[in-house]
């Protein structure tokens, strides 16, 4: 090709890029809500999962904790990075009050944001209960179901109140005794605090360790990190505009803390990685090719695979799942084979187009392949993983099309060709002396068999904590965090069921004595049922009724007002409110929602299906079975939902689809590898040592005591892939021995930088980029060698043989 | 003298009281635990009469007070640690945050303050004019902070030389307390008035 002509196809291609990542940039929309990616939910109890992973109360909870950070210094070495050693604290009355008002300021700040449906500290506002729903505290108290509002006990609250008022507690009550003298607003308070409260100090929540205490609900789901990032980043920001908060420290806890933490971990870690190992395969290729012009050109089929699966993701999905990409690009590992192989087979002064033809079936075959094994992915059923085969797919095509068809009309003429290296001769002339026992597969076969039956622990890893690990210290935190406030257990949660929304309310408490009995054995701490905020209309009316008329109430008030020194006509307000209360209709969810109370009883009850569900939030649970217990004889109406068993269950359906789609993988990989071979004994040496290696990787690390996961699973695949070309070329017989250490120098380099690459990854931290590293790095090792040794030698006439 | 005392004197000296009222705080010091009787007339809106009780105040020292009522009925509130404890015989113990009750939170400022001598903490808290001379004085103490005077309009302390004889809160809402301190407490009358108690804080014997 002139080189003229060569530059219009370079800008050609370029172009084509460009305008592809022009579409990406403006149509990519990518989430991170884990439900699109997780298979359609089965049972009712994995829907729920679903539902609640996303929208339940305990996922959307953030746990907070303002501790103090130390007194300024007059020297601030690093400002902004937390002090290295330990600095003079504010002393303790001072600082508890310091942080005791940044609490109430930053839930001030946060009651009127609508990014948060609750914020708690501690501290009890009478605002909780709207002033216009007043009068309905004797609907919503439970005084009247055991006490009537007669003479003796009038008489014998008015003497308490009289009491109060010389006591400290007066400025406190004296605002709220004309209208309501029998307390009631406060016994609703208490029934309404959390049930096991921590101390308090300073009227806010403190932990024992003096960190000041905070409940915030969030509107968005829990496990959708990048809204809980901006929720988060909204309490952040409101904490530092408050005054004083330089010398406090804000940290936080929970479900939607907890994604957003693993994925900044995640993406930090797989980043300088990430960068490593570029700069090493960058340097491996350079060692390898000795031509910069080469390295760029090889990078573009890459760059072509990723751009088009990504711009065919966003034209055929509305929205693309972080976790797709994560996956789809580890899995495109596999396309920085083509341009390897062509340079490797690069002949002195042949043109690169007539070595990608000598080279072109076997890497058609290897991709041809792979593309039907990704096939299976996207007859799963499993939305995020359609994704993944399409993503994949054009990739593998765009990289292998591009590599056949432009990348060799672009390569430089003059190479240096590898065949001539001395050192791969000798390497070639080793690899050839190696015996190849015909036992081999038989005895790999035997100790993979044996190697999996001693394994210890359970085969699978169905925890989907173990896909987002949250590091152990935040756990123990949060364990700390959440028994101090007694916030509600994410596992567990209490589900009732029933046809309307007041049919629950009177489920609910009809449990409620039962409930009861459970937190005093100390089978649970607290199990927060939702008719603990709203009666149903049923016993709201039981309770009206007993409301005595205007007349006799005022008769029992006159009489037990008598030798007290009330102010005559003081209680009118309570009598109006009585008189109001007797004539309300009773107070439906739907009204009580426009109240911040009621915003927490939407969040336990919610409608689904024709059918209304309440969801009550347990702490502290100490026997499960007692638990489980509450739902016997109920016909399913009530029920305890582990929503780890549920998750669990939901992570082995997933399994079991990505397995059957692989068994189907197989079956049409041996057919296309058969027909592309047209060969049983050929298929035999490619897909054999690629079989016998992917299950010795399982065995190896079950061995280890590794349990597989969804990643180990998705790692195995690419592993699988890079093994196919292994044995694709190794058993490519040419009868040509220069062609032969060529092939031997692309799958060192290919193994090299595979090694590399993945091998970095092994070691890092966090488990699914530990478990992606070493699976890929030893799949890798196994399949070379096994490929090696499983594969025909070279004829008589080029090697040496027995 | 050590030159940041008179550094300290000197940046103080503008905002603080003046040192005569300085010297008569300090002269009201009194080592923790401090405890004096008390009887208190507390003249409500609510009511139709005062409410009267009688018991023993005491500065258990730092922001620690407790007031302990044994007429008619024993009650025992302490404020410790920003929370108040009110105790009664039968009755579960009531607890709130001193941030609910300014009262208190203005008792607290004043009273520590006096008994500490610390005629600083008190400057912190309160606006102070001193009436009278050091035989006969008055302190009127007005709130600086702003949620405390919403409910706290003043507080005044009689006086007699290096004894506090009469505290009398003044709430935002018009209603009174006059606590009688110390020997002065044994004459609460059985139905006191306003003008009574005041007569007898600023000019009985």
């Amino acid at each position: 090709m002139s080189g003229r002509g060569r530059l219009l196809l370079l800008a050609g291609w370029l172009l084509v890029l460009a305008g592809l990542g022009l579409l990406v940039a403006q149509r990519l929309k990518v989430g991170t809500d884990l439900r699109s990616f997780m298979p359609a939910p089965a049972t009712a109890d994995q829907r729920l999962l679903m539902e609640q992973v996303g929208d339940g109360p305990g996922s959307r909870l953030l746990l907070l904790t303002i501790a103090a950070r130390c007194a300024p210094r007059q020297h601030r070495a690093t400002p902004g990075l937390f002090p290295a050693t330990p600095c003079a604290p504010l002393p303790a009355d001072r600082r508890d009050a310091a942080l005791a008002g940044l609490s109430r300021g930053l839930v001030a700040a946060l009651r009127h944001d609508r990014r948060y449906s609750q914020a708690l500290n501690g501290s009890f506002d009478l605002a909780a209960l709207d002033s216009a729903l007043l009068p309905y505290r004797y609907l919503l108290s439970p005084t009247l179901d055991t006490q009537p509002l007669d003479e003796a006990y009038l008489a014998d609250q008015l003497q308490q109140r009289l009491d109060d008022l010389s006591s400290p507690a007066a400025g406190l009550l004296k605002g709220l005794l004309p209208r309501d003298p029998t307390l009631e607003v406060l016994k609703l308070a208490e029934r309404w605090a959390p049930p096991a409260a921590p101390e308090m100090r300073d009227g806010v929540w403190f932990s024992k360790r003096h960190e000041a205490l905070l409940l915030v609900q969030t509107v968005a789901p829990g496990f959708d990190p990048d809204a809980q990032r901006q929720a988060i980043g909204g309490i952040r920001r409101a904490f530092h505009a408050l005054p004083g908060s330089a010398l406090a420290q804000l940290q936080f806890s929970g479900p939607g803390y907890f994604s957003v933490a693993a994925a900044a971990q995640t993406r930090h870690q797989a980043d300088w990685i990430g960068r490593i190992s570029s700069l090493g395969f960058i340097a491996l290729l350079l060692l390898a090719y000795r031509s910069l012009g080469s390295l760029l050109l090889s990078a573009l089929p890459i760059a072509s695979a990723a751009l088009a699966g990504i711009a065919t993701l966003t034209l055929a999905f509305p929205q693309v799942h972080g976790i797709t990409l994560a996956f789809g690009f580890t899995l495109l590992g596999v396309v920085q084979e083509y341009p390897i192989r062509v340079l490797s087979h690069r002949r002195a002064g042949e043109d690169a187009l007539r070595s990608v033809r000598a080279l072109w079936p076997s890497l058609l075959t290897a991709i041809a392949s792979a593309c039907i094994a990704y096939l299976a992915f996207y007859a799963s059923g499993v939305n995020g993983l359609k994704q993944l085969a399409v993503f994949t797919i054009v990739g593998l095509l765009a990289a292998g099309l591009s590599t056949r068809y432009l990348l060799p009309r672009l390569l430089p003429a003059r190479v240096h060709d590898v065949a001539e290296l001395r050192w791969l001769a000798l390497a070639r002339d080793l690899v050839d002396r190696l015996p190849r026992p015909r036992w081999l597969p038989a005895l790999v076969a035997l100790a993979i068999v044996l190697m999996l039956i001693l394994a210890p622990g359970p085969f699978w890893q169905n925890d989907l904590a173990a896909l987002t690990p949250v590091p152990a210290p935040l756990l123990q935190r949060d364990a700390r965090l959440r028994e101090a406030l007694g916030a509600p257990d994410v596992r567990y949660l209490l589900i009732l069921q029933a046809p309307t929304a007041q049919g629950v309310l009177a489920l609910s408490e009809q449990l409620q004595p039962r409930v009861d009995a459970l937190v005093a054995g100390h089978a649970v701490d607290a199990l927060e049922l939702p008719s603990r905020y709203l009666p149903s209309a049923a016993r709201q009316l039981a309770r009206q009724r007993k409301l005595p008329g205007q007349a006799v109430l005022q008769r029992e008030l006159q009489t037990a007002l008598q030798g007290l020194p009330f102010r005559p006509g003081l209680f009118q307000p309570f009598l109006d409110d009585v008189r109001a209360a007797r004539s309300l209709p009773p107070l439906t969810p739907q009204r009580y929602a426009r109240t911040p109370l009621g915003q927490r009883l939407a969040a336990m009850l919610v409608q689904r299906d024709g059918h209304w569900l309440g969801l009550a939030t347990v702490s502290g649970v100490h026997d499960v079975a007692a638990l489980q217990a509450l739902g016997a004889g109920s016909g399913g109406t009530v029920r305890l939902l582990d929503l780890k068993a549920a998750s669990e269950s939901l992570v082995a359906v997933y399994r079991t689809r990505i397995l059957e789609a692989l068994l189907a993988a197989s079956v049409l990989l041996v057919l296309t590898i058969t027909v592309a071979l047209r060969s049983l004994r050929r298929t035999w040496h490619v897909l054999a040592p690629m079989t016998l290696a992917t299950f010795l990787v399982l065995a190896v690390e079950r061995m280890a005591g590794i349990e597989i996961s969804l990643f180990h699973l998705v790692a195995l695949i690419l592993a699988g892939g890079l093994g196919l070309h292994y044995a694709l070329f190794f058993e490519r017989d040419t009868g040509d021995p220069a062609e032969q250490r060529r092939t031997l120098h692309a799958t060192l380099v290919c193994v090299l930088s595979a090694l590399l690459v993945f091998g970095m990854l092994g070691w890092a931290s966090i488990p699914v980029l530990r478990a992606i590293g070493l699976t890929v790095s030893l799949g890798v090792a196994f399949h070379f060698c096994l490929s090696i040794l499983m594969a025909p030698h070279a004829k008589p006439d080029h090697a040496r043989q027995d | 003298m050590p030159l940041s005392a008179v550094a300290s004197g000197l940046e103080a000296a503008p905002a603080t009281a003046t040192s005569a009222t300085q010297a008569l705080i300090a002269s009201l010091g009194r080592p923790a635990p401090a405890r004096t009787a008390f009887a208190e007339a507390r003249f409500m809106h609510l009511l139709e009469r005062p409410l009267v009780v009688s018991g023993e105040l005491a500065w258990l020292g730092g922001n620690r007070l407790q007031r302990r009522v044994e007429h008619p009925d024993a009650e025992t509130a302490t404020i410790a640690d920003g929370e108040v404890t009110v105790q009664r015989a039968g009755r579960p113990a009531r607890r709130f945050s001193l941030q609910r009750a300014p009262q208190l939170q203005a008792l607290l400022d004043s009273f520590a303050a006096l008994l500490s001598g610390d005629a600083a903490r008190l400057d912190r808290a309160f606006r102070i004019r001193r009436h009278g001379d050091a035989a006969h004085w008055t302190l009127v103490l007005v709130p600086h902070d702003a949620g405390v005077a919403g409910s706290v309009a003043r507080i005044e302390i009689d006086g007699r030389g290096k004894r506090s004889r009469c505290m009398r809160m003044q709430e935002a809402d018009g209603d009174l307390a006059v606590d009688l301190l110390g020997p002065l407490a044994a004459r609460m009358p059985a139905r006191p008035t306003r003008e009574a108690l005041l007569a007898l804080c600023q000019d009985g014997p």
